[in-house]
């Protein structure tokens, strides 16, 4: 077999006239295209088309503010990178810090899981719940799209052969509302690949009607699921039992889980309902998260 | 496709020829004969790989020695040279934390990782430091109580 090249850039402008001639896969972090090009123990993956390793450029690692306040985080930045950083939504944070073991964090990067287009992946929910875009750059030029439009199906992202992705920019953060809400549901607490992960979050106006609620669930179908159109069932109105019943019922038609789908509807289910009705209380803390005793999953609770 | 590349190994500058898509731990057991890195998942999940990559933990088995190109690598045989590895070397051996040993070199990455940035930890920092390691003997509590007893012996030297 004809071995195929292996490019090396070193800085960004050089890896995007390398993106523009030759139709390479971009390797960062590795730790999904290795292990899905790996052969066995001691041997090379193999790769079906060139590969750039784009690991160490530095214009791929930065988190910053820009002028309009939203946080714009570096393709490259691993997700230890954006746990540890208070720049990083709230929601975001959570995500990154609890995907997969330490060592693996410490080289899994969000361009990279965007880009794998897995529907249980960690980070679009919280992208999608906050609007996030991508930023696509190419020797053409920059352009920037909706994490959620740019993540077309199952592994399946709307990229052209020539662009590379440089940025994720998050307009929002927990500051834009009074209460959210994250939790992922896995096997183990460490190391859990997502059984399903429900991402919300709401604000109130002064008169106790919803300004702004949002949820966004991985691992319940194809892509990371939103919808405005359920969100809207609450918006502008004071939350009541029967309305959180209607916004779960028309986010149930909203989901397609394939495997355990009556789990995954349960625990999705259970999830809205005590974020809303907590979130009514109106409680002094922001988080509002599962406590112990209250089982999303449709478990048998312990007696207190 | 064969490159030259160049990195520093536990503190020595190394260089060679080869695929840039063969796994750092393959280049480092093979080409370095650092057989204290084991594999155990291929997958990045299992920690039994681990090395440092500028000073952060990562598995070696996803990382191709591309990536290492003019970075900085440090294995268990560098890391157990230095006198904070040879504190938690120790004190793993005192602790009674091995029993087959394959986990043991990632476990002292993981450790030494952990009491760099965290000097004091309890025990659920300590269990969430090795969260990523596998062990299928040990049951982890003698390897968390030989964490302490490392941080402990170590007292300021974790704080340099």
């Amino acid at each position: 077999m004809e071995e195929l090249k292996c490019y090396m850039p070193k800085t960004l402008k050089e890896a995007l006239e390398i993106k523009a001639k030759v139709d390479v896969i971009p390797l960062a972090g590795g730790s999904d295209l290795m292990v899905s090009h790996k052969r066995t123990m001691g041997l090379t993956p193999v790769f079906e088309k060139p590969v750039m390793i784009i690991r160490n450029l530095p214009e791929l690692k930065r988190i910053y503010r820009n002028d309009k306040g939203e946080c714009c985080i570096g393709a490259g930045c691993t997700s230890e990178e954006i746990a540890e950083n208070t720049l990083c939504p709230w929601h975001l944070r959570q995500a990154a810090s609890r995907m997969g073991a330490i060592g693996l964090r410490n080289s899994a990067t969000i361009a990279g899981n965007i880009a794998n287009a897995s529907p249980k992946g960690d980070t679009p929910g919280p992208l999608y719940l906050l609007d996030a875009r991508v930023k696509l750059s190419s020797v053409r030029g920059d352009r920037e799209e909706l994490v959620s439009d740019f993540i077309v199906k199952f592994r399946q992202i709307d990229l052209q052969p020539d662009e590379l992705i440089t940025e994720i920019i998050v307009p929002y953060s927990e500051d834009d509302f009074d209460y959210i809400f994250w939790h992922k549901v896995g096997t183990r607490k460490a190391n859990a690949i997502s059984k399903i992960t429900v991402s919300q979050a709401i604000k109130f106006n002064k008169d106790d009607t919803v300004a702004d609620y949002r949820v966004s669930a991985t691992a319940t179908g194809a892509k990371t699921n939103r919808s405005r159109d359920v969100e809207n069932i609450i918006i502008g109105k004071k939350i009541t039992p029967e309305l959180t019943e209607q916004v779960i019922e028309a986010f149930d038609k909203v989901i397609s889980p394939r495997a355990m789908p009556e789990f995954r509807r349960e625990a999705t289910r259970r999830m809205i309902r005590r974020f809303l009705s907590e979130s009514a209380k109106r409680p002094k803390g922001k988080v509002i998260d599962t406590y112990e005793g209250y089982s999303v999953t449709g478990a048998p609770t312990p007696r207190s | 496709m064969e490159t030259r590349i160049c990195f520093r190994l536990n503190g020595k500058g190394v260089a060679l020829t080869t695929d840039p898509l063969r796994r750092l731990i393959d280049v480092l057991r093979e080409d370095f004969d650092c057989k204290g890195v084991k594999e155990g998942c291929s997958e990045g999940e299992c920690g039994a790989c681990s090395v440092l990559f500028n000073g952060k933990m990562v598995t070696s088995c996803i990382i191709p020695i591309g990536a290492a190109d003019g970075q900085e690598i440090m294995t268990i045989e560098g890391v157990s040279a230095t006198e904070k590895g040879k504190i938690i070397v120790d004190a793993f051996a005192d602790g009674g934390a091995v029993q087959c040993g394959y986990c043991i070199p990632g476990m002292v990455i993981a450790a030494y990782y952990l009491l760099s940035n965290n000097p004091d930890p309890t025990d659920d920092e300590i269990r969430l430091g090795i969260s990523g390691n596998i062990c299928r003997c040990t049951g982890y509590d003698l390897i968390v109580e030989s964490i302490h007893l490392a941080a402990k012996r170590g007292g300021a030297i974790w704080k340099s």
